[in-house]
């Protein structure tokens, strides 16, 4: 009898497992978070696929990588000051006929170039260019919202972190040791729960300028609360159930009790409410963004294009692109989280007739 | 009854703490940082005195000179900061604003030269009537959907009404109205709605039924917006419960003693099922409150949201403070009322 199976011939497959192929055979959902993990790796390497600097310039036979290093104008024989220009330079290259060549991203531009060759002011439409136009300062809103992908997921999955481990702390705190504890701390959370939280942080960021790290702790603030009441639900149940009484009779320490035996019990809400999660995150940076009181310019970000797209309401590109990128991103995280529910909680709903 | 009585006494009275946490915490961030109300008075008087040129009480010298040589005169500045209560430590100061808040006293707003209480109560109706009707579109709509997607269960029509909640999932309300006015606002698109605002400028010179109308063209966009943000979370909600509740014993019993289904369904369970939508009425007035700073701000519809979001652009304390005040209160209070309703609708719950 290997390890596997059970006594009645069977193999003991764990509930985690269970669980996990069940998430698998809900194709919409895996599919999804296929998709939205590629994407999202592949947001990384973004500085190779969309920038203005070239991945390899043969100059004079030698190879550079101004990717990875900064070259000024001069350097490349450019009449310019700062930073060489590769686009120009790979035409004059090729113009010159000579065996140096350069070799550019496949969407060779930065998102915080202000571009100048798009004919009239920016904003300027989509064009074979710029396939999803430029903003009020001439931008390119395709590379912004790539970029911008990065740093709203980013941010969103940073944020339901830190949430989530100030959250599961305190709520296994309060389940784990009850009484007088628990009672104290749960009339402190009410008060803190009741405050209006969004117009706070946006009082609070309208004074001092939140950068990335402080509109983290900003939204962590409020944002550990609703985890809170889950685990320590889940605590008051599970501690009251045998294999903790067990533990408990074997002389187990508080610490492998809590940390061994409840909390990987009780961690379906944790994986459940995670993809939602990421979407609360994602629309409050963006809602925030938008009102002016997210991260600071010239950061890349949905809301902002979206607020330029406001006041510019003749430049529709400037609010469908974000918002087609936003909702798609959404949708996936979406169907994940709903693959995840349905395969973690599974429902059977009995009906008569 | 006991119990729920004390109960409701201690979620009174825990108001006053919570009321004092919020404000004082605000008060007091507000208070700290340069660039409050003081400063650009001082800004703007040494810019006036600069432009006067060499006047008396310049005390830096010729005309043009830079604006940190420039001296303010000490009364003047006594006076200033006394205007804006500004000589006294910050605990006086916030004694003074609580002072004033019990006695129903919001203080003066800098930019409107108004009371506070004046302000806000202007904005009130019509942030309530975008809200409130926003909430009866959104309940008219999403129970009875609820309903039907929970009574068809793995239907054609629940499969392919979820395509709407995934959606509604998807799309924060705010970005969703932004969407239609620039498709529908006459942008670059059609030209089928009005770009925002609460009625015409000309309003008041419309007969009565182009009033009407005009007002209806001005709502049904912002009040579309008010529906998807809360369509998905209401529709799955409802549905939800009343698939719970359908599976419930005493839905058997009424099944067992043979009663037709519709009334099974439509009177023992759906009565029952509606228990947790009661929790959102306490919710409706934070929505009405401060949940459609976005909205309003996305249709310049000038409510209680956008004006306490330009107040703190504009820095007017004053009214970034009544409004964080009146909101605190009407938010505790919202939250005891959806208890209150709770525990009247269902006689099942006990409070500790």
């Amino acid at each position: 009898m290997s390890e596997n199976t059970t006594p009645t011939g069977y193999k003991s497959v764990s509930l985690f497992r269970k669980r996990l192929k069940r998430f698998r055979s809900i194709k919409r959902g895996y599919y999804s978070f296929i998709i939205i993990v590629i994407a999202y790796i592949i947001s990384f390497l973004a500085p190779l696929l969309m920038n203005n600097k070239a991945l390899l310039v043969s100059y004079n036979g030698r190879l550079h990588f101004p990717v990875f290093k900064y070259y000024p104008g001069s350097y490349f024989g450019q009449d310019i000051y700062g930073e060489a220009n590769y686009r120009t330079l790979k035409q004059q290259f090729k113009a010159a006929e000579q065996s140096n060549w350069v070799l550019m991203p496949p969407y060779p531009y930065s998102p915080y170039e202000s571009l100048t060759d798009p004919r009239g002011s920016p904003p300027n439409p989509p064009s074979w260019q710029h396939w999803f136009g430029t903003d009020d300062r001439g931008r390119d809103v395709f590379v912004r919202l790539v970029y911008g992908f990065n740093i709203s997921l980013s941010f969103s999955l940073i944020l339901i972190t830190c949430g989530y481990v100030i959250g599961i702390s305190v709520g296994a705190a309060l389940g784990y040791f009850g009484g007088k504890f628990d009672i104290i701390a749960q009339r402190f959370i009410e008060i803190w729960s009741s405050m209006p939280h969004l117009y706070t942080i946006i009082i609070v960021s309208s004074i001092i300028r939140p950068n990335f790290t402080l509109l983290v702790i900003l939204l962590t603030l409020w944002g550990w609360i609703s985890m809170t009441y889950f685990i320590r639900g889940e605590f008051y149940r599970e501690k009251a159930k045998d294999y903790v009484h067990a533990a408990i009779s074997m002389g187990a320490s508080d610490r492998k009790i809590v940390f061994k035996h409840i909390l990987p019990n009780s961690l379906t809400p944790v994986i459940t409410f995670a993809p939602f999660a990421i979407v609360g995150g994602i629309s409050a940076l963006v809602g925030l963004d938008y009102l002016g009181f997210g991260l600071p310019p010239p950061t890349p970000s949905w809301g902002e294009l979206i607020n330029q797209g406001v006041n510019n309401i003749f430049s529709w590109w400037l609010v469908l692109s974000p918002f087609s990128a936003m909702f798609c991103t959404l949708l996936l995280v979406v169907f994940v989280g709903e693959a995840v529910r349905q395969a973690f909680d599974p429902r059977e709903f009995s009906r008569l007739r | 009854m006991g119990g729920l009585a004390s109960y409701f006494i201690r979620r009174f009275l825990l108001i006053i703490p919570t009321f004092l946490g919020i404000t004082i915490l605000v008060f007091c961030i507000l208070q700290i940082v340069p660039g409050g109300p003081l400063e650009q008075e001082i800004m703007k008087l040494k810019a006036g005195m600069a432009q006067m040129g060499g006047s008396a009480e310049v005390g830096g010298g010729a005309s043009g000179s830079e604006l940190g040589q420039i001296t303010i005169p000490a009364e003047a500045m006594e006076e200033m900061k006394k205007f804006y209560n500004m000589d006294k430590p910050i605990p006086i100061r916030y004694a003074i604003w609580l002072w004033n808040v019990l006695h129903l006293d919001l203080g003066h707003s800098y930019v409107y030269a108004e009371p506070v209480w004046d302000v806000i109560k202007a904005r009130f109706p019509i942030s309530i009537y975008f809200g409130l009707i926003g909430m009866i579109a959104t309940y008219s709509i999403c129970i009875p959907l609820g309903v039907f997607k929970a009574v068809k269960h793995g239907s054609k029509f629940d499969l392919l009404s979820s395509v709407t909640v995934f959606i509604g999932y998807s799309t924060p309300g705010w970005l969703a109205g932004l969407v239609l006015l620039v498709l529908l606002g006459g942008g670059s698109f059609w030209d089928v709605f009005p770009l925002g605002e609460f009625r015409s400028e000309n309003w008041y010179d419309l007969s009565w039924w182009g009033k009407i109308v005009d007002q209806v063209h001005h709502t049904i966009l912002p009040v579309f917006a008010y529906l998807v943000g809360s369509f998905a979370v209401l529709t799955i909600m409802m549905k939800n419960s009343l698939i719970e509740n359908i599976g419930q014993d005493y839905v058997r019993t009424a099944f067992a003693k043979g009663l037709p289904e519709k009334r099974v369904i439509f009177v023992h369970a759906l009565r029952n099922s509606l228990i947790p939508l009661s929790t959102g009425i306490g919710h409706i007035i934070n929505v009405i409150f401060a949940g459609s700073m976005l909205i309003e701000r996305t249709f310049n519809i000038h409510g209680m949201g956008l004006l306490a979001y330009n107040s703190i652009l504009n820095r007017d304390y004053p009214i970034t403070l009544g409004f964080l005040a009146i909101g605190a209160v009407l938010g505790l209070l919202g939250n005891i009322l959806s208890d209150i309703a709770y525990a009247l609708i269902d006689p099942r719950i006990r409070f500790k």
